[in-house]
């Protein structure tokens, strides 16, 4: 058989196989919207662990972690810090998130806002501002499958159809199962990711330079430097990767998929738990760097598009069934997080957006079945961008993590400190948003100041929260604190 | 709260955020990584250990009360 066809073979094996059970949950039973959306609360450590832990390999920790090691040297290493410090944060934050969404029902990140601040336009406010993060989000993942299984069939499956066949059946999962299908596939997807990452990051550098250390001798001797910051780049020097550890790790938590994961478990040890084991997940996003890092000193001519450095050096180093296995494994890791991405959309709109406008009055029942329609025509709307508009929401992409990280002075501290005020929630949120669009788009990211690069969405954080700290010290009432004990507590 | 459970909390920020500053280092080269990248990934364990003490004393606490 030729390259094309095993490879072709390999990555309709995974990506069919992760589909079919991806579909099992949901055939047995129709779904409530719970069920659909939060796993009806029930999750144990096992799928608690792959729904979290599945989250971290995207289609960025595959492709991007190797072409950012390809092109930018040592600041790609910030990688390997920001996950380890996000589950310190989260081992305090989800379990406190998640009593509180069992008792008054919450399902989405709006709700818990919605809630806290006892706000209905500020969860509105919440929702939309999420969506607009998600989306171009959503996008990149399809972006990433198109090019992973174009460039891995061989171009014999050209990027549009495989977007198209890629996302019906993640549709169909989503729409079938909800969260389960999600956390299921999930279970599927790392095994093979890590299968295919420890495997080529540890025999690619092997087999050209003897040894991991032996590669990295041969980098530091070729471009001195290269290997710590700022590395092949002018600004990300030590003060760029610092702001940029704090902003990621504090706001890992704040994208709002996150939220459902963390009413969907069982009970509060369940996240407790995981949150102690999770780092030592973070250690597999050493070996994409690997990949990248022997990548650059290999492909001859240099690289147009850093992204491919993975993919072509498995290329040019091995047969088919190499390059099926990285098309199988990097296609996962795009659809199964992006279904993620399109389940906490779809429960953003039509829960948070259409239900507390137009949609008041409807039932659960009329919205469990709105909300699967909303996943279709979600899909579409991404699939159409994808393909004729992919460049329109790049902005909206480099700012998604700053963007989601406006939120942590809201939620952190309207679930721990009494004080915090309603107005103070509006006006930082806004005013954070506001930086974080505002600083890139002025080519001020990353920001010169006081002789550090600052990350932009860093700066924007601490504006937000010295604004979140000083309104509600000045707005709070014994009567708003009563309340918001209460919100807290009760 | 508890000053140890503090403590463990901050380490490790303190380790992967500010020694940044002092780590910054191709040379010498630890498990076959330049020295960067060694003490990130050395603070992987530094938060995994940190946390599974803050663990267990959440755990006994639960159960004593």
């Amino acid at each position: 058989m030729s390259n094309e066809t095993i490879a072709l073979g390999i990555i309709f094996i995974f990506v069919i196989g992760a589909t079919v059970v991806g579909m099992i949950p949901g055939m047995r039973k129709t779904m409530t919207l719970e069920e659909w959306a939060v796993g009806g609360r029930n999750f144990g450590r096992g799928l608690n662990w792959f729904i979290l832990a599945g989250e971290i390999y995207t289609a960025f920790a595959f492709l991007g972690g190797s072409g950012w090691a390809y092109a930018r040297g040592g600041p790609t290493f910030y990688i390997l810090g920001y996950g380890a410090l996000a589950y310190v944060v989260g081992y305090y934050l989800l379990p406190a998130i998640s009593p509180i969404g069992r008792r008054h029902g919450l399902m989405t990140q709006p709700d818990l806002v919605e809630h806290l601040y006892e706000s209905r336009w500020l969860g509105i406010l919440t929702a939309c501002v999420g969506v607009a993060f998600l989306l171009p989000y959503l996008q990149l993942q399809l972006t990433g499958l198109g090019l992973i299984i174009e460039t891995c069939s061989y171009g014999v499956i050209t990027r549009v159809p495989a977007m198209l066949m890629a996302f019906s059946l993640v549709a169909a999962f989503v729409y079938l199962s909800g969260l389960k299908g999600v956390a299921i596939t999930a279970v599927i997807k790392d095994i093979v990711m890590i299968i295919a990452v420890v495997f080529f990051g540890l025999y690619l550098p092997i087999h050209f330079f003897g040894s991991v250390g032996g590669m990295f001798e041969a980098v530091d001797a070729a471009k001195p430097g290269f290997l710590a910051l700022p590395g092949g780049t002018k600004n990300f020097d030590v003060s760029w990767v610092m702001s940029t550890l704090v902003l990621t790790s504090l706001g890992f938590y704040m994208w709002p998929h996150f939220a459902a994961n963390s009413f969907s478990a069982r009970n509060a040890d369940v996240l407790r738990h995981n949150a102690v084991y999770l780092p030592l997940y973070q250690i597999c996003l050493l070996f994409p760097m690997l990949i990248g890092f022997t990548a650059l000193m290999i492909i001859v001519p240099a690289l147009k598009t850093p992204d491919m450095a993975f993919m072509v050096i498995v290329q040019q180093t091995f047969p088919g069934w190499a390059l099926g296995l990285v098309g199988g494994a990097g296609a996962l890791a795009c659809m199964i997080p992006a279904a993620d991405l399109i389940l906490s959309t779809s429960m953003l709109f039509t829960r948070n957006i259409f239900g507390r406008t137009v949609g008041k009055d409807t039932t659960p029942e009329f919205q469990a079945k709105f909300v699967r329609v909303v996943v279709l025509v979600l899909t579409a709307i991404a699939l159409a961008l994808a393909i004729y508009a992919p460049a329109m929401l790049v902005n909206l992409l480099l700012t998604g993590y700053s963007g989601v990280t406006q939120f942590f002075p809201m939620i952190v501290l309207g679930l721990f400190w009494k004080k915090a005020t309603k107005v103070a929630a509006y006006s930082a949120l806004i005013i954070g948003e506001a930086l974080v669009f505002y600083l890139p788009l002025s080519g001020q990211d990353p920001l010169a100041i006081f002789g550090l690069n600052l990350n932009a969405g860093f700066v924007a954080l601490v504006v937000n929260m010295a604004v979140f700290v000083t309104l509600s010290l000045l707005t709070s009432t014994a009567e708003s604190e009563a309340r918001k004990t209460k919100a807290i507590q009760g | 709260m508890n000053p140890v459970k503090v403590l463990l909390t901050l380490i490790p920020f303190i380790w992967t955020i500010g020694m940044i500053p002092f780590v910054n280092r191709v040379k010498p080269l630890v498990f076959g990584l330049p020295f960067l990248a060694f003490w990130l990934v050395a603070g992987i364990f530094v938060a995994f250990l940190c946390l599974s003490v803050v663990y267990r004393m959440d755990s006994k606490k639960r159960q004593d009360s």
